[in-house]
């Protein structure tokens, strides 16, 4: 059967046949009613039809099903003025155990038993809207990971187009002066935006290396690059995959670096610092070796560490504070007092110290600023300290020449 | 004339029915601002009670219980020309008030 007019229905007879024979028969209302009804009552979509007030006169197997209710127990019932605005609308349907489903409702005008009346059918959308939930959760989901990350991370499509971008992304962005955030998001050519402003890969190099990737002809691309910023320069590690799914493109992340660097760079400092620590060790401890014969060494008193370990702890103490005192003194352009190196000195004589007592207690301090220390400040205490190293020794040789002095001075005229 | 009486059934806090609730605030201020209006909003997540009580088969559903007519709108709630000429409404004066169930 085919509609050519509304109400009117053609009917073709005997087409399989040898002739065809085609009866036009001019509709009835009756009859134009009961093939409404049957197409009505064998819609999958859920239909209903109600008079100018809303009443229900009809409804087929479909919106009983919808609706989770017998059409007698609806027949004669208040469903409503359907109201659309454009082609359809979206309504809730009520179920009488509580859920409901979501339909997309369309209203036609009709005759219905000699009267004006509405033909509302109900599709069910509900699959179609949750999945449509569903991915839209999905690719919030997603979002929210790229945003969680504090790499700046785009993702192009094949063509190069940008397909994703990350918060840390466009706070790259706007932090390096690209007042048009358009032009790096979603939709934005990659390659033109870096051709425009170069700050956001580094160079043509790093261009050239994303196209390989992009093209399938490298796996990974990866590169550092420097970045002159009003607050310095900053360093970059950009790193690009082949995006890995159905869809063809790449992800390329790019990771300030520049604490790491300046990390390394002071490692690096401190470790060439250590090294002439060391190296000084040994120098004084020859210094010391070779300062007194092997066999006098021997016969001496042992280390002030170990004969009088308190006194060698305050004078560490002591002289760890003169050292920070002497650093602080430098800084400042002021003079130490010159009182305190040489009452340590004397306080050192009165143990007995000898130069190598001195040397392992400059050494000892020494060492307990360099594990703490930065690099241009232990680089101050090791200047620093050999000053006062050498002042301290000729202060405890002072100490020493006048005991010798006083001895000499005390004792009885040879005979 | 009576005070109008209108009840609003929504499921849930959808973009349907913030849709209709705006429509209808707007209609209450602007077009029925002279009238005597008490909208209900019933959400039928929060008590299905009442709209088995009432019947209600879809969501958003308006009912203007006064002035008579009686009248059910279902649909898309988001015209207020078209809820005015369906809802029967000729504006005259009065006070507006809106609750929330």
């Amino acid at each position: 059967m085919k509609r050519s007019n509304p109400g009117i229905i053609t009917r073709c007879v005997g087409k399989h046949g040898p002739t065809r024979r085609i009866i036009i028969e001019p509709p009835t209302r009756s009859t134009a009613e009961e093939n409404l009804r049957a197409i009505v009552s064998h819609d999958a979509d859920g239909a209903i039809i109600v008079d100018n007030s809303g009443v229900v006169r009809f409804l087929n197997s479909a919106a009983e099903r919808l609706l989770d209710r017998h059409g007698a127990e609806l027949h004669g019932q208040v469903f409503g003025f359907p109201l659309v605005v454009g082609e359809r609308a979206e309504v809730e349907v009520l179920r009488p155990n509580g859920e409901f489903a979501v339909a997309e409702m369309r209203v036609v005008s009709i005759v219905w038993e000699g009267q004006d009346a509405l033909l509302i059918t109900l599709r069910d959308v509900t699959f179609e809207r949750q999945a449509e939930t569903a991915l839209r959760e999905a690719e919030e989901f997603s979002i929210t990971i790229l945003n969680s990350l504090t790499n700046e991370i785009v993702v192009l499509d094949e063509q190069g187009k940008i397909v994703a971008v990350n918060e840390a992304w466009l706070r790259f962005g706007r932090e390096n002066g690209i007042t048009d955030l358009a032009a790096i998001s979603v939709g934005a050519d990659y390659f033109a935006a870096c051709a425009v402003d170069k700050t956001l890969t580094g160079g043509i190099d790093v261009l050239q290396g994303l196209r390989d990737v992009l093209a399938g002809n490298k796996e990974e691309f990866s590169c550092e690059y420097e970045l002159p910023t009003s607050a310095g320069t900053r360093w970059f590690a950009l790193r690009a995959v082949p995006l890995r799914g159905k869809r063809r493109g790449i992800v390329i992340s790019h990771t300030d670096i520049t604490e790491q660097r300046r990390a390394a760079q002071l490692a690096a400092e401190a470790e060439m610092l250590r090294e002439q620590v060391r190296q000084m060790e040994r120098e004084l401890t020859n210094v010391d070796a070779l300062s007194r014969p092997e066999d006098t060494a021997r016969s001496r008193l042992s280390s002030l560490r170990q004969r009088l370990p308190e006194v060698f702890e305050y004078a560490l103490h002591r002289y760890g504070s003169l050292l920070d005192e002497a650093l602080q003194s430098r800084i400042h352009r002021t003079q130490l007092p010159p009182r305190a190196l040489r009452e340590l000195g004397e306080f050192l004589g009165s143990g007995w110290a000898t130069p190598r007592d001195l040397i392992d207690i400059h050494l000892q301090a020494i060492r307990q600023r360099s594990a703490q220390s930065p690099p241009k400040k232990l680089q101050a205490y090791v200047e620093e300290g050999r000053l006062l190293l050498l002042e301290l020794m000729g202060h405890l040789a002072s100490f020493y020449r006048s005991l010798a002095i006083g001895e000499l001075a005390s004792r009885p005229p040879e005979q | 004339m009576s005070k109008i009486v209108l009840h609003l059934y929504i499921a849930g806090q959808t973009p349907r029915a913030e849709r209709a609730i705006n429509t209808l605030r707007q209609m209450l201020e602007h077009d029925l601002a002279g009238y005597e209006c008490e909208l209900t909003i019933i959400d039928v997540l929060a008590d299905p009670q009442q709209a088995e009580d009432q019947k209600i088969l879809a969501t958003p559903t308006l009912i203007k219980s006064s002035p008579p007519p009686y009248r059910r709108i279902i649909g898309d709630l988001s015209s207020v020309a078209d809820l005015l000429n369906v809802l029967n409404l000729p504006p005259k004066t009065g006070s507006s008030m809106i609750n929330k169930e």
